[in-house]
């Protein structure tokens, strides 16, 4: 019974990454890796009889400690990956803050109105992106 | 844009150094930065560009008028995203030096020639204007830690005045450093690691004339910054770049 539940747990996450990838919500990208997840949920789960036979060669007494702890490792792994991508998402929007903001001085020069004071760019009229 | 004939003018001798830009990041600093502007203006003839930090007043509005330079961050990216801002507008414009500020008039405009005087006699390629009697106890212990971990020899590790030679800031403008966060050890860590020599020069620094200090607001920022320091200090310690 129990093998049904997390089997169907793991078929489900599979059908929902599906529709996620779908309706553009999730990148294809990022879509691999849970799918893969999924499926490996889904067989876990269908065929427990697998992975009690790996604890045993391994010496675990109790295999779902074993899955347990293969789980953490993989998702602390997944969670590191994902900070090093957000590190280099944050470098490439600073990078662009920073060419936009010395486009837009070019652009007030090259318009001939550097300082002029009566300009909606002085007043903030413009910050449709700034972060409070 | 490039003026080759600045000088400074007042207090000491006359100080040559043709393409130099004074950098001002500013994040809401309406109240002083038309202070601090004239009083550069006052003592020398360098350009000054200010780095508006996403400010909510008029801080654009007031650097403006008092004829300057403004390059306008649409997202705030903190002090040295905004020096780095600056560094950036330094390299693209084909300066050779940059002075780095605050807008806070914290820094004085007549201590330049004595921030100048090492690059001129070819004493370093970065010199730091610091003022070791400003910090407390507790920031004396913190720079101390932060001495002895990162095997950074200098006296004031975090203050924002500073010259940069082009070298300096080729490096400090290049990816590699958008991913840091403050101007202190990981900028200073990577210019000693990428052989640039870097020198102290004791000045005088007034106290903030309004607002509070962008890096220690609170004590979970005092407790982050000193985490994150520390961290990077320990990680950048030897560390040697490609030039």
């Amino acid at each position: 019974m129990v093998a049904i539940i997390t089997g169907i747990i793991g078929i489900a996450a599979a059908i929902t990454i599906v529709i996620l990838i779908r309706r553009d919500h999730l990148n294809v990208r990022f879509g691999l890796w849970w799918m893969a997840a999924a499926i490996v949920f889904a067989v876990l789960g269908l065929f427990p009889a697998f992975f009690d036979n790996i604890a045993k060669y391994l010496g675990v007494a109790y295999p779902p400690v074993l899955a347990l702890t293969i789980g953490m490792v993989v998702l602390v792994i997944k969670i590191l990956v994902m900070d090093i991508e957000r590190s280099r998402s944050a470098i490439r929007l600073q990078r662009l803050t920073q060419r936009i903001a010395l486009l837009e001085s070019d652009l007030r020069e090259m318009q001939g109105k550097p300082n002029e004071a009566n300009d909606p760019a002085n007043h903030g009229e413009l910050d449709d992106v700034r972060s409070k | 844009m490039t003026n080759s004939s600045e000088h400074i003018q007042a207090d000491g001798p006359s100080l040559s150094l043709p393409h130099c830009v004074v950098i001002i990041p500013a994040h809401n600093e309406a109240e002083d930065i038309g202070f601090v502007i004239g009083e550069i203006n006052k003592h020398s003839n360098f350009p000054v560009v200010v780095i508006d930090d996403a400010s909510t007043d008029n801080t654009i509005l007031v650097a403006r008028k008092a004829g300057v330079v403004v390059v306008p961050l649409a997202v705030q990216l903190g002090a040295w995203g905004a020096t780095q801002t600056g560094l950036r507008y330094a390299l693209k414009n084909d300066y050779d030096y940059a002075i780095t500020m605050d807008a806070d008039g914290q820094h004085l405009a007549e201590s330049l020639p004595a921030l100048l005087q090492p690059l001129i006699d070819n004493e370093a390629d970065v010199v730091i204007g610091t003022c070791t009697r400003r910090g407390s106890a507790l920031r004396k212990i913190a720079w101390s830690v932060m001495k002895r971990i990162s095997g950074l020899r200098l006296e004031d590790l975090t203050s924002g005045f500073r010259v940069y030679d082009r070298r300096a800031i080729r490096r400090l403008a290049a990816w590699q450093a958008t991913l840091l966060e403050y101007q202190d050890v990981g900028v200073l860590a990577m210019l000693q690691a990428a052989g640039i020599t870097i020198k102290d020069v004791e000045v005088e620094m007034l106290p903030r004339r309004h607002g509070i200090s962008r890096v220690f607001y609170s004590w979970t920022s005092v407790i982050y910054y000193m985490s994150y320091t520390l961290l990077l200090s320990f990680t950048k310690r030897g560390m040697k770049h490609k030039n």
